[in-house]
């Protein structure tokens, strides 16, 4: 077993605002968090709110340091954004004035692991392939705001394998769409892992799409977020045409996650906890009171 | 009483202008090509509406030309003189040339003029919104020259540059600069931060983030920018040519005035009306055509 990604002991600290307070405090979002993950292995990872799960994400991108710990994809340090890592967003993130074609293609435009630069019609060519892939074919020249929700996160997949990473961030993917569009996204990323093999990270907070697409469902505790808890899903039978959903191994495995979430979500709840905002203000900190750290540490005793 | 007699009409053609923009966006036109029948008919419905958005600027130019004819007392007529009249003279100014000497003395003074400020603006607003620290501290000193009225300071550039052709530029510069400078940080302020992180997960380095993202996403509000500088530099050249020039649209106007040549007078403001127009529709045809991807944000 190869470990693709490594994070040992890792925590990360912000320093917030709390709301109607001037002064900082600090906010521990992840602490001493260690988890490997296999090359080609698909890990879904839940927890409450507030326990750190973007911010996770973002370590593993390169979009943000750990204030302590290490971060090491293919045993190297991840030092910053990199072409062996994509990330696919929630709110999809396309670039609207990009066809869907340009917006695949954006990764490709730069030189490649070769050195060489590909030219306009490869490019176009790579991103027909991809945008076929995810089911879009014939899309080429549309704009985001003439796609469905679903068809912008399938353009934002594609875009995310074009400059063929080996690792695929997802950060609630599929959590904007209706229902019956994400369990059909979720089978095609199911396929595409197949055919692909790419080692896929994929943050959600619903307990049964962590279970239905993971190998292995990471369970976070809450604020500070740490790994409370890895289970395997074994599901036999995965790749038959039935709903799995019902059967007798998923509800076990979802009825595990689910106990073992519960009480933190709980506890999450009773903390207030919610998403720490880009401008460094926390609407949930208390302004004089004790850091969320005590709280669930006396709670936990 | 030529600004009050001229603005009515550009205002009106100005919205005409406006609304087509979001009447013939994309979607209509597929749906025409799609179907013969109902392209003709949506033809026909298009010709009735521009007739019907016509009907204001047709209504004025009959009491234009009846108005002074049955209305006005005879002094008055001398004042204001019937439509055909400023036409005819108008073709007179057109044969002899001299409107065209008129006009391109304008024009290349306001291109002049609206190049410097176009370059100078979006390559400083870019500047200053890249670099936080930059902002906080023109952002006080702009705000105190961007509302400081360009006319205001007519007399400084004539001063400092004298009565030809550099005070003008100057001063259409000044004046288009503004729009230009604060749409160009704004648009670069607004973009979406989530576009950022994405591009940045892309593995765009800055230049690239800021070629490729940045600016891009930033085109419409600029070219809002660009619209409203257009509009100024005519405005304020024109009255600059009014008050010391040899040549151009504002001292055609103001001279003909002064040497009782009333009809010419208003030939000079019917050009002026239709010099702002073109520009208008110019700069709002391109504006369409680099924000096509902003054409359904609301849908």
């Amino acid at each position: 077993m190869t470990a693709k990604i490594s994070l040992r002991n890792v925590s990360k600290q912000f320093t917030v605002r709390p709301a109607g307070s001037a002064g900082t405090t600090t906010l521990t979002a992840i602490d001493s968090l260690s988890l490997d993950v296999r090359d080609g292995e698909f890990l879904t990872l839940v927890g409450p709110s507030g326990s750190g799960k973007t911010t996770l994400l973002d370590l593993l991108a390169g979009l943000s340091t750990p204030t302590s710990g290490e971060v090491l994809v293919d045993g190297r340090p991840v030092t910053g954004p990199g072409k062996d890592r994509a990330v696919v967003f929630q709110q999809y993130a396309l670039f609207p004035w990009r066809t869907a074609s340009a917006n695949v293609s954006i990764g490709l435009e730069g030189k490649g692991p070769d050195g060489r630069k590909l030219s306009r019609r490869e490019r176009a060519a790579k991103a027909s392939e991809y945008l076929k892939l995810v089911g879009l074919a014939g899309f080429e020249d549309r704009f985001p705001h003439e796609l469905s929700g679903g068809m912008k996160q399938r353009v934002a997949i594609a875009r995310s394998l074009a400059y063929e990473p080996d690792v695929l961030l997802m950060d609630e993917p599929f959590a904007a769409l209706d229902a019956q569009t994400r369990e059909q996204l979720q089978e095609e990323l199911l396929r595409i892992w197949r055919t692909t093999g790419k080692t896929i990270v994929f943050i959600t907070h619903g307990i049964d799409e962590a279970v239905y697409l993971g190998q292995r469902v990471a369970v976070l505790s809450a604020r500070p977020g740490r790994l409370k808890a890895i289970v395997d899903v074994d599901i036999p039978d995965r790749d038959g045409g039935e709903d799995i959903r019902s059967t007798p191994a998923f509800v076990e495995q979802r009825h595990k996650v689910w106990t073992l979430l519960h009480d933190e979500v709980r506890l999450a709840q009773d903390a207030g906890h919610r998403k720490i905002l880009p401008d460094g203000t926390a609407p949930d900190e208390p302004v004089l009171g004790e850091p969320a750290a005590t709280t669930r540490e006396r709670s936990a005793a | 009483m030529s600004a009050t007699l001229t603005k009515p009409v550009r205002t009106a053609v100005t919205d005409t202008a406006v609304t087509t923009t979001t009447a013939t966006g994309p979607a209509d036109s597929r749906s025409a090509v799609g179907c013969a029948p109902a392209g003709l008919s949506a033809a026909a419905s298009r010709a009735g509406s521009w007739l019907w958005k016509a009907t204001g600027v047709l209504a004025f130019l009959a009491l234009w030309e009846l108005g002074p004819l049955y209305l006005a007392a005879p002094s008055t007529r001398v004042f204001l003189p019937p439509l055909h009249e400023v036409l005819l003279a108008w073709g007179r100014l057109f044969e002899s040339g001299s409107i065209q000497g008129h006009l391109a003395a304008s024009l290349g003074r306001s291109v002049a003029g609206f190049g410097i400020a176009l370059v100078a603006g979006v390559s400083l607003g870019l500047l200053i919104a890249w670099y936080g620290r930059l902002n906080s501290v023109l952002n006080p000193l702009l705000e105190l020259f961007r509302n400081t009225a360009a006319l205001a300071l007519l007399p400084v550039f004539t001063l400092l540059l004298g009565i030809g052709e550099e005070s003008k530029v100057t001063i259409v510069a000044y004046a288009a600069f503004f729009p230009v400078l604060l749409n160009t940080i704004a648009g670069v302020k607004t973009v979406d931060p989530l576009l950022i992180r994405a591009a940045k997960s892309l593995g765009l380095n800055s230049f690239r983030l800021f070629q490729k993202v940045i600016l891009p996403s930033a085109v419409p509000t600029i070219f809002t920018g660009i619209r409203m500088a257009g509009t100024a530099s005519i405005l304020v050249l024109i009255a600059a040519e009014m008050v010391g020039a040899k040549a151009g649209l504002g001292y055609l106007i103001v001279n003909a005035q002064s040497s009782f040549l009333i009809p010419d007078m208003y030939a000079g403001i019917l050009t002026v009306s239709l010099l702002g127009l073109a520009v208008n529709f110019l700069l709002v045809a391109l504006e369409r055509h680099f924000s096509r991807w902003r054409t359904a944000v609301g849908a």
